[in-house]
């Protein structure tokens, strides 16, 4: 009975070192764990498969710093890879100013894949601070808050923007962010400009986006590297990608710390409840 | 007049903007673009003054020798480094200093920023064993729901019994939701109600003072 009332007593070294082999193991010993693609993963990826190519552009927000990148840097190059597969061209920005090293770090690794051209098959807007402001400005007109693109080049110089004037031209906003400003996506360009909005957020976030999806105001969501993983296997399944499934990977570990937590909170329990028990006989 | 003016451009701008909402003429649509770029405009300024708080609360901190006061000098090198690389390097014939601020941010800043939020993976497995205890029948259930949610997101889940992640969907589309809900609706009605205080200048403290 002393070793189960222990059970509440395990120094927390201990607990660290078993979540850092339970991180390292997965990563270097490849699992071959199976891959579920969910309900609303599904539902974003049929949505941007269903958008003709050379049609009008997606819109990507990538708002998220690196403390994020784990989670939603394979997300977005998931998405980015499915849309040069399927050669549908899309526009980029962020609102976050870590975002925009992120994201073209992204578009230039995957467009030599594709043979994807900047201006013709994408365009890369880069940073604009004040988020909700530039949401609305988008709505008049891209433009106002982007009169050129990353590297400078005015807009409508950029051949894919022939035409593209606001959320009306483009078939959805794909809203990748480790923050509520997945939120203000869905307040201004779904409510206010009537622009279909998916998302891509961290597994923390996840639960607050429920609400939206119910309503019928996101038409997909990407649940943090689980959402990574499962766009990647979608992609890998339809034959649009053959790059290393890094959330895949990602995810192995994840499942492996799940289970892990999973143990610790059963031993801290049984501890609690041994112990309880004695003092009341006591 | 330096509490009314800024109390009179936020009453009539407030008023302005909710009708314009209802009435989508030209003229008022060409006012609210225009002001629309004044905002973006202003929000840029926030950066300048994010910088400028920085800035002086390092070099305080540098001047009174305060603890640690070493590691102030570091973040103000990495400050000025990385902004003029980023700057200099957007300009033709120094891409290199452009290229070296890249690096820089991938191979530094990232696993840094990366490594701070992995390290609550730890703490979490550590808390998780500490608090989440069936104290009560309200705890139990909690827990109860939690593992399930768990299990749900993980393969494992279904390789126990295929229901798993359909029942921590339900936890998450039906009870979650309910309180997600409820949380929601207070948090806009709040908004609602602070946004006219401000307008009709009722709530103050946004002037400074702490709404004296």
């Amino acid at each position: 009975m002393k070793i189960l009332e222990n059970l509440t007593k395990i120094n927390r070294r201990y607990i660290f070192l078993l979540v850092a082999l339970a991180v390292i193991f997965p990563l270097v010993i490849p699992m071959k764990l199976p891959t579920i693609p969910g309900k609303y993963t599904i539902k974003l990826y049929d949505f941007i498969d269903q958008i003709p190519p050379q049609s009008q552009p997606i819109l990507i927000a990538a708002d998220y710093s690196p403390s994020m990148m784990p989670e939603l840097q394979p997300m977005l190059e998931a998405v980015i890879r499915h849309c040069f597969a399927k050669g549908i061209r899309i526009v980029v920005l962020t609102l976050d100013p870590n975002g925009a090293v992120l994201s073209e770090t992204a578009l230039q690794k995957i467009a030599p894949e594709y043979g994807a051209v900047n201006g013709r098959d994408y365009a890369f807007l880069g940073f604009k601070p004040g988020s909700s402001i530039v949401m609305m400005s988008i709505g008049e007109n891209f433009r106002q808050a982007f009169p050129t693109d990353f590297y400078g080049t005015p807009l409508d110089s950029l051949p894919m923007m022939n035409g593209i004037r606001n959320y009306a031209d483009v078939p959805l906003v794909l809203s990748i962010a480790g923050s509520a400003i997945t939120q203000g996506w869905i307040n201004y360009a779904h409510t206010r400009y009537h622009a279909n909005v998916g998302a891509g957020c961290t597994a923390v976030s996840t639960a607050d986006y429920y609400p939206f999806l119910q309503a019928g105001q996101l038409v997909g969501l990407l649940n943090g590297m689980k959402g990574a993983s499962e766009y990647e296997y979608l992609n890998k399944k339809n034959g649009y990608s053959s790059a290393a499934p890094v959330a895949t990977k990602g995810m192995n570990a994840v499942s492996i710390v799940h289970l892990l937590l999973m143990l610790f909170i059963i031993l801290g329990n049984i501890g609690y409840l041994v112990t309880r028990h004695n003092q009341s006989k006591k | 007049m330096k509490r009314q003016i800024p109390l009179i451009i936020v009453l009539t701008l407030g008023i302005f903007f909710f009708i314009q909402f209802f009435v989508p003429s030209q003229v008022s649509t060409n006012i609210y673009q225009i002001t629309l770029q004044w905002t973006i405009v202003i929000s840029a300024f926030a950066i300048v003054l994010a910088v400028g708080s920085l800035f002086n609360h390092h070099m305080l901190k540098i001047k009174r020798r305060k603890p640690h006061w070493w590691n102030s000098i570091v973040t103000l090198a990495a400050l000025v480094v990385m902004a003029l690389l980023g700057i200099l390097g957007r300009w033709r014939g120094l891409e290199k200093l452009g290229d070296l601020y890249h690096t820089l941010f991938l191979y530094v800043q990232a696993p840094m920023d990366s490594a701070m939020f992995a390290i609550l993976a730890f703490y979490m497995a550590s808390a998780a064993y500490r608090a989440f205890r069936a104290r009560s029948q309200e705890a139990a259930l909690l827990l109860i729901s939690g593992f399930i949610v768990m299990l749900g997101v993980i393969p494992f889940g279904s390789m126990i019994w295929s229901r798993i992640p359909d029942i921590a969907e339900w936890i998450l589309m039906v009870p979650n939701m309910a309180a997600k809900r409820g949380i929601l609706f207070g948090v806009g009605l709040g908004m609602t109600a602070t946004s006219l205080k401000i307008i009709l200048g009722i709530e103050r403290s946004w002037l400074g003072g702490g709404g004296k």
